[in-house]
């Protein structure tokens, strides 16, 4: 059996409260450096709100409250001292539905490095965008149409390019809210094999509806239900034979 | 399965999958039954019967394995229902092969004579009674989910291996004292080496309801009786 690796991010006793409803409960989880961790459980069971916790963009929703730690390294990021733009410089993001900007291929990737003052002279930019496209696996297929608008790609291409665009200012960390949910066989099948392909140089977080797809990207899965983490484990272990009888009725399509 | 599916097809379809295997299985037993029966009272007549029956038990087995490959596809099954699909097509493999054995044992009734002493049979029947209720027992640990039976079922296969040991000593007894009886005992022999490769296949059936139960192998090598090679 294969060691787990370090850990990346820990959570501990994470609560969130959206006003007066609490939405995560005492969430203690591990987050492995270099490893997929797939995040299932039923609709609204906080498994987004954890996500959002990893890059504080529960921050703009005014009435949410977030108590407990996160640490990534060992570094507490609900620090209010901590600067957020630069925590989500290391934590990428990308969600259910592509989001491109509506700007040229080019500069949706460029954008990025951009605010974040990498990439000063054109050059730079050039070499950026061609490297985080390459990394995307969608260089080959926009490299002679970069100027046009990625609005204009297929919604896989499209997810593509938010992957692009999230690796572009070299994060350490990537959140995947459900980044299939919206693609056909073809266009989920290459964003898992990229998945595959960049665990080998990012963290990755990805929420999944998808049983099977969290079996064939993770290597950890933890189960939600109902804002608490129910169980969490080796992935085969979790989809084979699961310690705690919620998941297994959530997996196995018993839940009411 | 105290919970059942959101999707009543997928239980149904799970449910008559289980139903098969432990059609299967009674269909197996009542075979094995009947060659055992046809061997001890020489039973000639009985023994075209019981071929027939492996057909049956045959049909049984690629009936369950479409049923497999359609839950495997339909349903992608998770957990104990990947566990239950699994262990639904190694049960019914082992079973084949119990079925083939037991057919192979009444094909050897035919060159046996009909006034074989009693103290020659005794041994083997001893043995085939144990067999049976061997099958009988994992069927019933199956059926009822119990992995303790089934754990009891697969350690008591030494018991089979240690009778299959003295049955084959009283045919090889018999036969050393005459070399006339040549022909027929060399089948006896066969058809007790039948008998303890039927008690394999029913350990490993009950292997797989363990691991059907928790989801873990059976841990340590199965306790072995006397060896018969010699």
């Amino acid at each position: 059996m294969e060691l787990m690796n370090e850990i990346k991010i820990k959570s501990k006793n994470l609560n969130v409260y959206y006003g007066e409803k609490q939405a995560l409960f005492d969430v203690n989880l591990d987050l492995n450096e270099k490893e997929v961790t797939a995040l299932i459980g039923p609709s609204g069971c906080g498994k987004s709100t954890f996500i959002r916790c990893i890059n504080r963009m529960n921050d703009v929703i005014d009435i949410c409250k977030v108590s407990g730690n996160i640490e990534i390294d060992g570094v507490e990021i609900n620090d209010k001292n901590l600067d957020v733009v630069s925590l989500r410089e290391r934590v990428g993001m990308v969600f259910q539905k592509p989001n491109p900007f509506p700007k040229s291929i080019y500069d949706n990737i460029s954008y990025g490095p951009k605010i974040h003052g990498k990439g000063e002279t054109k050059s730079e930019l050039d070499e950026i965008v061609e490297n985080s496209l390459k990394k995307a696996a969608l260089w080959e297929e926009v490299k002679d149409r970069l100027d046009e608008p990625g609005t204009g790609l297929s919604g896989g291409q499209q997810q593509r390019l938010c992957i692009a665009r999230a690796i572009s200012v070299n994060p350490e960390v990537i959140l995947m809210d459900e980044p299939c949910s919206a693609l056909d066989p073809i266009a989920t099948a290459k964003i898992e094999e990229l998945i595959d392909e960049l665990k080998k140089t990012y963290t990755i977080v990805i929420v999944t509806h998808s049983m099977a797809q969290a079996v064939r990207v993770s290597q950890k899965t933890g189960f939600f239900h109902l804002g608490k983490l129910i169980e969490v484990g080796k992935t085969e272990k979790i989809f084979k034979n699961p310690d705690n009888k919620m998941t297994q009725d959530y997996i196995t399509g018993r839940f009411g | 399965m105290s919970n059942e599916h959101t999707v009543k097809s997928y239980e149904e379809e799970l449910r008559y999958l289980i139903d098969s295997v432990i059609k299967m299985g009674s269909l197996t037993e009542s075979q094995l039954v009947d060659s055992m029966d046809a061997i001890i009272k020489v039973d000639k007549d009985s023994i075209d019967k019981i071929i027939k029956s492996d057909d049956e038990i045959n049909k049984f087995r690629s009936k369950i394995d479409t049923q497999i490959m359609t839950l495997l596809v339909k349903r992608a099954p998770m957990a104990i229902d990947l566990r239950e699909t699994i262990s639904s097509l190694k049960i019914s493999q082992d079973l084949e092969r119990i079925g083939d054995l037991s057919k192979s044992n009444a094909k050897k009734v035919k060159p046996l004579p009909l006034d074989l002493p009693e103290e020659l049979l005794g041994n083997l029947k001893r043995l085939g009674e144990l067999v049976i209720k061997q099958l009988n027992d994992v069927l019933d640990s199956y059926v009822n989910k119990n992995y303790d039976k089934a754990k009891e079922v697969w350690e008591k296969d030494e018991q089979v291996d240690d009778l299959t040991y003295i049955a084959m000593e009283s045919v090889i007894d018999f036969l050393s004292k005459d070399k006339k009886n040549l022909d027929f005992s060399t089948h006896l022999i066969f058809a007790t080496k039948n008998l303890e490769r039927a008690g394999d296949h029913i350990t490993n059936i009950a292997e797989s309801i363990c691991f059907l139960i928790k989801g873990e192998y059976l841990k340590g090598s199965r306790p072995k009786g006397k060896v018969i090679e010699k």
